[in-house]
């Protein structure tokens, strides 16, 4: 008999824990490969977050997902079901890695939790999932940049192509063979290496032999820097038009600014290399922040993170409304302007970067904008 | 309730409390994301299980039970999301499809032996690797293959939580069960043997090539089930499934927690999986806690942390209920009848005339000494009567069947059986254990683990061991290692017994003991080849004595003529005089 | 003049991957002890130079060979940590538990560069100054030369010492028969702490003259000791000139191979071919020169 009130106190109080956890602040778990082959741009991923997130008044933990589809459900599952009130998570930045995105959506669908991302693979946006906001161009974007540049500014008649056989390097190649075949030149030859391969003259040597007048690299950080002196050291003068990669101030570092001369890259954008205030106030935050130059995974992942907290701002309180404001509304970011086109892709403009060969800083040469894939 | 409970051992308790905990924590108390953790850790208790059979039990570093793990995880992969294969069929060809890709490869990688055996296994899983990169229009490449369903079996779903952990645990148990089975204390044993001693797995009619190639096929059979639920778990398929980091997981897993036994899969993967969870807050200095932990817990427990625990032994029968089998074969054969007839045997290595022309036969119930100075041919003749070696020329016959080209294993299955010159027993088994593998291999009779203990404790009591039929082989002195392995030879029902130099480095009071055994088995018909060159342990014993020298039979008779012979002591004695 | 060229690439990639594998298969010959860890040794030994050469001045390049000392210092003492740490504890154990002690080694090297360094991929400085030297019609790089020229030097002096010398001797003792190279008055633990530091201070000279050539990232151990291990295997367990031969096997597949194919199918050749020695040489190519299985 007894017993009864203390029942009654103790509902009373699970009651008003549960009132008591709506009053949590909201949650952005960052989930980003920050060991393994990819932690260089995943570290640029995680920092770009970190740097918007930060006194936003939003919580956020960073969780590593290293390089496998395994350990990147492991950390949403974590960050969503483990300890603290799922209600309170209204987003998740989500990692870069391609087959860690596929691995995602459907849990993303089934919590109903939008995922910001910067990665490229232009899969992730296919599969009708209405979870997905990409901040960076995906190939479909940055390969058509890429492909027309080649073609349209440099007259490359017989381009060749160099992909990584990693899930970046390959969604990439498909989107450039897609393109240079419609805009009449396809590749002359199109090689697939692997991200260990140290000496690059074989495939250069067939490079050369091909009668190439263009070499269109989609490859990691390292790989792009050795092609690029070895090329040069071997007298393969012709124009260089490299992936994002190559924007990455890590990997022009790895170069002397005279192998640089006549190389190009395509990129999202080129916080380096831009002169208005605001990328100039970002660009010294970041370097404050991080003792790290800003790439363009970090910049789109900043407006990424940017464009949620003006959600937030408006009044989003849950995954719904953060999700509904993603999918209609218009966000001047830093990079560029974002609105999605109906599947989660926000970027739609691409740029251009060629480096002079004085200096590891490039120069935008070309920007394009409304890229739609369509071709 | 009690009286179930007070029956079990302690260590049988404390698993049941500590299972029942396990249980109850994570069905009623583990998150959604716990309870992924777990379902992990029981997908890899499998892969953990199946690496047992071969880098445990066969002892072999096999690298490629990532590679089955992948196979696993492509058939489902591809088959489930591209062609909307249920899992009644995809799961039964996962495992069946990594079986296969063993069964196939095993033929030239299996005779290879060590490292050469790991690069082999490595290879075949760089090449699968590659294949699932760049065959990009079957496989997805790199990126792989989204839309792989949840486990469905009609309108039941295992989607994710508990009831995903339920069935993959189920499976686990299953596993288990499929593990216990196979490895039951005896096979165990015989495997021990393999491992530690591998010349006499042969000999006592064990075939090793089958032994490992059974472990292969099991461990790869394991590793597919594995792979076809993971990717079921993280609903793509990628080539991470067949990466090297699969499979290094794996060996650290069987490593850290045990080579052997269900418990040391158990451990291995709940820890291993959990490891990483519990220090990410360390954020991006996580692994190197991961690693130092790794470390520490290997240095503490080489043998893995299951070895803290005792593992399952056969249990010695108590000498009353032995069984009669010995006596039985022995008894079949009258004494006095031919049982091994040699003739015209020869044998050159390199330069050297091992044996030339050796004309040699022995009667059941015969103890035959065999003599000759060092290098004169005597080890090469008992490896070629026990198939160990392979004449070059004559031939060996024994009751009816021509043994000239046989393998060790058929000739031991035929009744000859032999000891080694340096005892080859494993240090880790009991002698009972030791004994009842050789016990096993006797084909015609029912074999079934009391009757084949039974035979091994008749063994063990022949030889006057049954005293110390529970000790560990290790810790045995010299002269009593020697009878075990005679204990061993006889528990293979043979009727022809080879000893290579059985008194060597004895005193002579354990000689006599062996002079013993041997003349009470002669007695029940047996037929004995004594192979030594000390005349003073043959001279009470040997009822014939055969001479040789450099390769040549010099002389065969009755033990004094043999020894009053002109050659034999300018041959033999001229020597040891000198 | 393409042949000749790959040629000479084919060579300095091989001696670049034998320069990787001798540290691994000069502790086996003086411990039968597999050191997994040996591949970040590499690593670590990229980034002790690209360390040191953060501490001087920036502008004033420094060859490498100035930073060499100090890399074979630091890198010693790495492989002093790892016998002491992941090998001697567990000596007379299971031989499989050193190859977890050792790769957990590597995970500690690899998180903690990751963590210190960052993820970026790093470039040290050349050994003797960067520039291409031209003879008949093939450029060679300088510092492609000078990982051929180390390497057959290193090579050179670890048969000499192997073959030759009391320490030789003393190696393939511990090696073969501890107990007995213990009576015999050898400190077992004094020579495998230096079989260990020098081991792992060859590789850190792999490391310095990999890291200008090739860059390094922190991720990069595992497949070094992928190719070494690969190296080892094929040329003869333990055998010095059957790793060297491995290395050069490897790299004539990688640089040649891949140059008349493509490089995914040239991996792939490279698989089967070792997968075909094995079939003909079970024992690798040379054999085994002693017992040193583990």
């Amino acid at each position: 008999m007894s017993a009864m009130p203390r029942v009654i106190t103790a509902a009373a109080f699970l009651c008003a824990l549960a009132t008591g956890a709506q009053a949590e602040p909201l949650r952005i778990p960052v989930l980003v490969p920050i060991t393994g082959f990819l932690a260089l741009e995943g570290t640029s991923q995680k920092n770009g977050a970190e740097l918007a997130l930060r006194g936003s008044g939003v919580d956020f933990d960073v969780d590593d997902t290293a390089t496998s589809p395994e350990i990147a459900v492991n950390a949403f599952e974590r960050a969503l079901t483990s300890g603290r009130n799922r209600e309170d998570v209204v987003a998740v930045v989500a990692p870069m890695l391609g087959t860690q995105m596929l691995a995602l959506v459907p849990l993303a669908d089934e919590f109903a939790v939008p995922m910001v991302t910067v990665s490229g693979t232009a899969r992730i946006t296919e599969l009708g999932s209405p979870n997905v906001f990409r901040f960076f161009p995906g190939d479909v974007v940055v390969k058509a940049a890429h492909a027309r540049f080649a073609v349209e500014e440099l007259g490359a008649k017989r381009p060749a192509v160099i992909f990584q056989t990693t899930a970046y390097g390959q969604s990439g190649r498909a989107e450039l063979d897609r393109n240079l075949t419609a805009l009449g030149h396809p590749a002359v030859i199109a090689e697939g290496l692997d991200v260990s391969v140290k000496d690059m003259l074989p495939v250069l040597s067939k490079v050369r032999d091909s009668g190439a007048d263009a070499l269109l690299l989609h490859l990691h950080s390292g790989p792009t820097a050795l092609v690029v002196r070895q090329a040069r050291a071997m007298g393969l003068n012709i124009p260089i038009i490299a992936g994002s990669a190559m924007h990455q101030p890590e990997t022009a570092a790895l170069l002397e600014p005279s192998e640089l001369a006549g190389v190009c890259a395509e990129s999202g954008a080129s916080p380096i290399s831009e002169t208005n205030p605001d990328m100039l106030a970002f660009a010294d935050a970041y370097r404050a922040a991080f003792d790290r130059e800003p790439d363009a995974f970090a910049l789109g992942q900043y407006d990424g993170v940017r464009m949620l907290l003006a959600a937030i701002r408006s009044g989003a309180k849950s995954s719904a409304d953060v999700r509904e404001y993603l999918s209609t509304q218009r966000y001047q970011g830093l990079a560029m302007t974002y609105a999605s086109d109906g599947k989660g892709n926000m970027a739609h403009s691409a740029v251009i970067l060629c480096y002079a060969g004085d200096s590891r800083v490039p120069a935008i040469v070309k920007r394009y904008e409304n890229l739609t894939g369509v071709l | 309730m009690s009286a179930v409970l007070s029956s079990l051992t302690r260590r049988n308790r404390l698993t049941i409390v500590a299972v029942a905990a396990l249980a109850l924590y994570a069905l009623f108390f583990a998150s959604s994301y716990d309870q992924r953790i777990l379902t992990l850790a029981g997908i890899y208790v499998i892969m953990v299980l199946g690496y047992q059979f071969i880098f445990g039990h066969a002892g072999a570093l096999s690298l490629a039970q990532g590679a089955f793990f992948g196979v696993g995880a492509y058939v489902t992969g591809i088959l489930a999301s591209q062609y909307g294969t249920g899992f009644l069929l995809t799961f039964p060809l996962s495992i069946a499809g990594a079986s296969m890709l063993a069964l196939i490869v095993a033929v030239p990688v299996l005779r290879l032996a060590s490292h050469y055996f790991a690069l082999a296994t490595l290879a075949l899983s760089q090449l699968l690797l590659l294949i699932a990169v760049n065959w990009v229009s079957v496989t997805g490449g790199a990126n792989g293959l989204p839309g792989v369903p949840p486990i469905t079996i009609g309108d039941w779903q295992a989607t994710r939580g508990t009831s995903l952990l339920l069935f993959v645990w189920g499976i686990a148990v299953a596993a288990m069960l499929v593990a216990r089975w196979q490895l039951n204390p005896l096979r165990v044993a015989v495997f021990t043997v393999m491992r530690d001693a591998p010349l006499a797995v042969p000999a006592f009619g064990i075939d090793p090539g089958l032994l490992r190639l059974r472990a292969f096929v099991l461990s790869a059979a394991f590793g597919g089930a594995a792979g076809a639920l993971f990717v079921h778990t993280n609903r793509v398929v990628s080539p991470e499934t067949l990466g090297f980091g699969i499979m290094i997981t794996c060996l650290t897993m069987t490593v850290v927690g045990g080579r052997f036994g269900i418990l040391g899969a158990v451990i291995g993967a709940l820890l291993l999986t959990h490891l990483p969870e519990w220090f990410r807050g360390l954020d991006e200095y996580y692994l190197v806690a991961v690693g130092v932990l790794l470390l520490a817990m290997v240095v503490f427990a080489p043998d893995g942390l299951a070895s803290f625990f005792k593992q399952r032994r056969i249990p010695a029968s108590p000498p009353g209920h032995a069984a009669t089998g010995i006596e039985e074969n022995a008894t079949s054969v009258k004494t006095g009848v031919r049982v091994l007839e040699i003739s015209n045997l020869s044998k050159r290595y390199g330069g050297i005339q091992a044996l030339d022309r050796v004309d040699l036969s022995i009667n059941a119930g015969e103890i035959v000494g065999l003599i000759g100075p060092n290098g004169a041919g005597k080890t090469t003749l008992a490896n070629i009567i026990t198939g160990i070696a392979r004449a070059d020329s004559g031939s060996i016959g024994s009751a009816g069947f021509d043994l000239t080209t046989a393998t060790p294993t058929a000739i031991a299955r035929r009744g000859i059986a032999r000891t080694f010159q340096t005892p080859q027993l494993p240090d880790g088994l009991t002698v009972h254990e030791a004994v009842a593998t050789a016990a096993a291999n006797i084909g015609n009779t029912a074999n079934k683990a009391s009757s084949i203990s039974a035979r091994a404790t008749t063994a063990i009591a022949t030889c006057g061991l049954t005293r110390i039929a529970d000790a560990r082989c290790g810790t045995l002195p010299h002269g009593l290692r020697r009878r075990v392995e005679i204990a061993r030879a006889l528990a293979g029902a043979p009727h022809i017994l080879v000893l290579d130099e059985p008194a060597a480095g004895l005193a002579p009071p354990e000689q006599a003991e062996i002079a013993e055994i041997l003349r009470t088995l002669a007695a029940s018909g047996l037929a004995v080849l004594v192979i030594d060159h000390n005349i003073e342990f043959l001279r009470p014993l040997a009822t014939r004595l055969a001479c040789l020298d450099a390769g040549r039979l010099i002389a065969d008779g009755p033990l004094d003529e043999v020894l009053a012979d002109d050659t034999v002591q300018n041959a033999y004695f001229g020597l040891v005089q000198q | 003049m393409l042949g000749a060229q790959l040629a000479l690439n084919a060579v300095a990639l091989g001696a670049a991957y034998a320069l990787v594998a001798i540290g691994f298969v000069l502790v086996l010959n003086a411990t039968t002890a597999v050191n997994f860890a040996h591949g970040e040794s590499v690593v670590a030994g990229g980034f002790a130079a690209v360390a040191l050469a953060m501490l001087v001045p920036a502008g004033s390049a420094i060859p490498g060979i100035i930073l060499l000392p100090g890399v074979l210092v630091l890198t010693a003492l790495l492989g002093l940590a790892i016998a002491a740490l992941a090998y001697l504890p567990i000596r007379n154990r299971p031989p499989v538990s050193v190859f977890v002690t050792t790769i957990a080694f590597g995970i500690i090297v690899t998180n903690g560069l990751n963590a210190a360094f960052g993820a970026a991929p790093r470039t040290a400085p050349a050994l003797l100054g960067t520039g291409t030297i031209e003879f008949l019609g093939v450029t060679a790089s300088r510092q492609s030369l000078a990982i051929i020229a180390t390497a057959a030097l290193l090579i050179g002096a670890l048969a000499f010492v192997l073959q030759r010398t009391q320490l030789g001797r003393q190696f393939r003792a511990c090696a073969q028969d501890p107990e007995m190279a213990r009576a015999l008055g050898i400190r077992l633990t004094r020579i495998t702490l230096l079989a260990f530091a020098l081991g792992t201070a060859f590789a850190g000279a792999a490391g310095l003259l990999l890291a200008h050539q090739f860059f390094v990232t922190p991720s990069d151990g595992a497949g070094l000791i992928l190719k070494a291990y690969i190296a080892v295997v094929i040329g003869g367990w333990g055998s010095l000139r059957g790793a060297a031969l491995g290395a050069m096997l490897i790299a004539f597949f990688e640089v040649g191979v891949a140059s008349v194919s493509s490089q995914p199918l040239a991996e792939g050749l490279l698989y089967v071919a070792v997968l075909l020695v094995l079939l003909v040489r079970p024992d690798g190519i040379f054999g085994e020169p002693q017992r040193l299985r583990a």
